[in-house]
């Protein structure tokens, strides 16, 4: 048996308003969005995921030499050839003997990372714990309409054997070709997206969603807490609410309001908030998306001994910036290249 | 092909520029960070490692101005404007230098005596190596 056995979350501390690009650009066009953060100019995936990383470990109460995986889910790793997963390791003391892996092009990369290091502890006979981190800030080019919903956050989850806190007890996975939906080729700096109109999110969800609560013999009103993929902050609210689920089922993991599009931390980040507040014996029902989706159940056990920074502390320390210094933090007015 | 600023020396210095591994020395138990090859203190060369928590306070600080900085800051200082550049008093003892971050490095706002945490950030990028390394923040 291997569960979450501590967690903990990064959101840096700036954040664009809505009225910021309606007052650059005349309309905002992340629905539902009413403020997102945004990653400092000396912040990137790596440092956000060190940081989310040491609050998992430090809520856990392990060593960090304890740890013998690194998994980091993202979708734009500062990167394209190097693992950004271990300077994680390094970072937080997990170096040597440890697996590491980068998860990566999909927003989907957080769930996968998940389910992979749950699999690797549960079949490793050492004793030791799992580090899961999923750390994102996606970047589009600036005039174009998926730009604005795009934040930066990341979450992490340590997994073990003992003292688990929530037992994940089963997962549905969708693998769905897409095409011209959120791409970035190689040697690319922005995602693109032809913005086609296709309901692949709200179909892969609802299939994943469906077919897991068949598996479990559950329905929608067995679940205390539901979190979807959140591309922008009302997406989410309408694929749930045709599955049967309710306003309030939803509201404590729909952060897209406060953070925006975070994507491959997306749902992981949701599931943080939702632990914070999650009561013994209650489950959780997650699905994320990414040309494809996975539904996971989550049953929470014990609450968390160890101190941890509560979602809420990040959400609430922050400095609203205008978009020009948005520009100049996303490095957008650089022509700095080394 | 070298490189501008020597790898393998920011390499050997990876523990303390990402975890703040200090030596404490085992004669006089003084912290002695950055590690050295004898203790600061009393002169001795035992040490165990020590992982410091990064907690501190400002001992001191200064304001670099544009155009003041190092080169290797030239992009940050033209994105961010002016910042902060501190002696941190940790509370294990050394005193060190770091960077301030994510604060607007205005005396009414930064004084000595401000708590602050440590944070890995990016320090600088060269010929295409991102280097990470501590940086400090007011809790």
């Amino acid at each position: 048996m291997a569960g979450i056995v501590g967690y903990g979350v990064y959101v840096p501390k700036y954040r664009i308003k809505a009225e910021e690009y309606i007052k650059a650009w005349g309309n905002f066009a992340a629905d539902g969005v009413k403020e997102k953060s945004v990653v400092g100019c000396d912040e990137d995936v790596v440092t956000m995921a060190i940081e989310a990383s040491n609050n998992a470990i430090k809520s856990a109460g392990i060593d960090p030499k304890n740890i013998n995986t690194v998994y980091l889910a993202t979708t734009s790793a500062p990167y394209a050839e190097k693992p950004s997963s271990v300077t994680v390791a390094a970072a937080i003391g997990a170096e040597g003997d440890v697996r590491t892996a980068d998860f990566t092009t999909s927003t989907k990369a957080g769930t996968a990372a998940l389910l992979a290091c749950l699999e690797r502890v549960k079949s490793d006979d050492s004793g030791r714990c799992g580090l899961i981190v999923a750390s994102d800030a996606p970047a589009a080019a600036p005039d174009s309409s998926l730009e604005h919903a795009l934040g930066g956050a990341a979450a992490a989850f340590i997994i073990g054997k003992k003292n688990i806190i929530a037992t994940i007890d089963k997962s549905y996975s969708l693998s769905m070709e897409t095409l011209g939906e959120r791409f970035r080729k190689r040697d690319e700096p922005y995602i693109r997206d032809l913005e086609l109109r296709v309901q692949h999110l709200q179909n892969a969800i609802t299939a994943t969603i469906k077919n897991l609560q068949k598996s479990l013999n559950l329905e929608p009103k067995d679940f205390a807490y539901v979190v979807v993929q959140q591309p922008d902050g009302r997406a989410a609210a309408r694929i749930a609410g045709k599955l049967g689920f309710s306003k309030k089922q939803l509201s404590t993991g729909n952060l897209a309001e406060y953070t925006g599009d975070v994507g491959a931390a997306s749902t992981l980040l949701s599931l943080a908030a939702v632990l914070e507040s999650a009561k013994h014996g209650e489950k959780i029902l997650l699905a994320s998306y990414g040309s494809g989706s996975d539904a996971i159940c989550i049953t929470v056990g014990a609450p968390l001994a160890a101190p941890k920074i509560e979602i809420k502390e990040y959400l609430q320390n922050k400095e609203y910036i205008d978009y020009v210094k948005y520009l100049k933090l996303k490095k957008v007015l650089s022509t700095f290249r080394t | 092909m070298t490189s501008y600023i020597s790898l393998p020396s920011y390499l050997n210095t990876i523990d303390q520029r990402y975890r703040l591994i200090g030596k404490k020395c085992k004669s006089c138990g003084t912290v002695n960070f950055p590690p050295r090859v004898m203790c600061i203190e009393c002169g001795g060369r035992d040490f165990e490692d020590i992982k410091l928590s990064g907690r501190g306070k400002i001992h001191a600080f200064t304001i670099i101005s544009r155009g003041s900085a190092p080169s290797e800051f030239d992009d940050q200082q033209n994105m961010t404007g002016e910042f902060g550049v501190a002696v941190i008093e940790l509370e294990e003892g050394p005193r060190i230098i770091g960077q301030l971050t994510d604060c607007d490095p205005n005396p009414e706002k930064i004084r000595i005596g401000t708590e602050v945490r440590a944070t890995v950030r990016k320090l600088y990028e060269q010929e295409g190596v991102i280097r990470y390394g501590y940086k400090f923040t007011p809790v």
